[in-house]
């Protein structure tokens, strides 16, 4: 949906330049953007997978790279000895406003090589979906429901894509994006309505209901005072 | 000897040989049941904490030898909700939080009492958004609010002696016309959508939001079919 909400927050819409960094360091050896070792290896590999390098806060390298290979670039990023990007710090998003495309962004980090780098893909809003990367980190399963939740993202491939933050029988949309009214779109009677309407219960996984209920006594164990009963 | 009656300031002597009031004097008090059972209530009340956020902070404050809001009666801290009497609410609600809030004042046995405590619970606060209920007087009878934020322990010692005041001045004549609820408002809302939209209004400052970021008014259904039936 085109965002047809003129503001007066246009510091907000307009976003960050990224069209000039991009295309002054899309060299990968430009002066904006300096060598990163990871960068240089994914453009070796990947080629036109690469769609452009820039600086984010200094020593913050972030490579955008093609959607539909997301999956493959940041499982070769975390299995290959030179790179070993084995924790997945976040996974999360922006939405620029304006009707421009959302950024899925992936801040990996790498313990044996100390290296961060940020990896973005640009996914237009109307197809907001990309191949899940629980497979490589678990940590990515609440991260991508959050993603999910907050922003509307569909990841393929995720096994529990589900609400996380918000009720489960939330029916306004996904509220951090720019179109997104900031009180909602239900009216307050409404939504205090739908909040009391929630089943408590299912805030709960089965393992947790379990704890919470009374404890059963093994089967069996009725038996042990008949027998006593005997001696008497 | 060592063992004679110690003599009391009146001039009397101690119960075994007249009581309070001297020899000859009354050996019994007289009083109204209301006032035995509210001096009961009022001096043995016991808190059920809700806190959430930075107001429950200065909840334990009060709690702490410093303030020690046992010397009041509120000995016991009851985290199970079947032994309390008043619930304090202590920080922001927000929606997903709405129905356990609801299901604890409905776990709580009459007589009960609620303090909504510190500017989140008593009207949503500065989160005036999606996200949070625009004060809990929406889901649950709130008998006192606190405002502060957060506010300081003295100003929780102070609403829970209102509530004493309140129990003092009750009446056992009129109970049920003061504490009845419906058991089928058992998991709704406290207030109808009209009260709720009173409450609610978004007011002072936070009236532009709608204006400088041109956003649409939020209080009407976008979405029809998204409704409850």
């Amino acid at each position: 949906m085109a965002d047809e909400t003129r503001s007066g927050l246009d510091a907000v819409e307009e976003g960050p330049d990224v069209s000039d960094a991009g295309a002054d360091a899309g060299s990968g050896s430009g002066s904006l953007a300096p060598e990163h070792p990871s960068v240089k290896a994914l453009r070796a590999r990947f080629g036109d997978a690469i769609l452009r390098h820039e600086m984010g806060s200094p020593g913050q390298h972030v490579v955008f790279v093609d959607p539909a290979r997301n999956f493959e670039i940041l499982g070769w990023l975390r299995d290959d000895p030179e790179h070993d990007y084995k924790y997945l710090s976040d996974v999360t998003a922006v939405d620029y406003g304006g009707g421009r495309p959302l950024h899925v962004v992936y801040q990996l980090f790498s313990m044996t090589h100390h290296r961060i780098l940020r990896v973005k893909c640009e996914l237009p809003v109307t197809a907001l979906e990309i191949d899940s990367v629980e497979p490589l980190w678990k940590t990515a399963n609440w991260l991508e429901r959050e993603v999910y939740d907050l922003f509307g993202i569909r990841f393929n491939g995720h096994p529990d894509l589900r609400r996380i933050l918000m009720p489960e029988n939330y029916a306004e949309g996904h509220p951090l994006r720019k179109d997104f009214p900031l009180r909602g779109r239900f009216s307050r009677a409404e939504q205090t309505r739908r909040a009391l309407a929630q089943e408590v219960e299912n805030f709960y996984i089965p393992l947790e209901m379990d704890i919470g209920r009374e404890p059963q006594l093994p089967q069996g164990t009725e038996t042990a005072p008949g027998g006593a009963g005997d001696d008497a | 000897m060592g063992l004679t009656d110690r003599t009391l300031p009146g001039g009397g002597t101690s119960a075994r040989t007249g009581g309070l009031f001297g020899a000859g004097g009354p050996t019994f008090l007289t009083s109204k049941i209301d006032f035995l059972v509210n001096w009961g209530r009022r001096s043995s009340l016991w808190p059920m904490p809700f806190g959430t956020a930075c107001c429950a902070i200065e909840m334990m404050a009060s709690a702490g030898s410093d303030y020690d809001v046992s010397r009041f009666g509120m000995e016991r801290f009851s985290f199970s909700p079947r032994q309390a009497d008043v619930l304090i609410c202590a920080g922001r609600v927000p929606y997903k939080l709405a129905p356990v809030l609801r299901r604890t004042w409905d776990q709580m046995p009459q007589p009960k009492w609620a303090i909504s405590m510190g500017a989140c619970a008593s009207s949503g606060g500065v989160f005036d958004n999606y996200s949070m209920v625009q004060g809990i007087d929406t889901i649950i009878p709130v008998d006192v609010y606190i405002p502060g934020c957060p506010p300081r322990p003295e100003a929780l010692i102070y609403g829970l002696m209102m509530i004493q005041e309140k129990i003092r001045q009750e009446s056992l004549a009129n109970h049920f016309d003061n504490r009845a609820e419906d058991p089928l408002a058992v998991a709704r809302p406290r207030a109808d959508d009209d009260e709720v939209r009173a409450l609610t209004g978004p007011f002072g400052n936070s009236t532009r939001q709608n204006r400088v970021s041109g956003l649409v008014q939020t209080d009407r259904i976008s979405r029809p079919e998204d409704r409850l039936p």
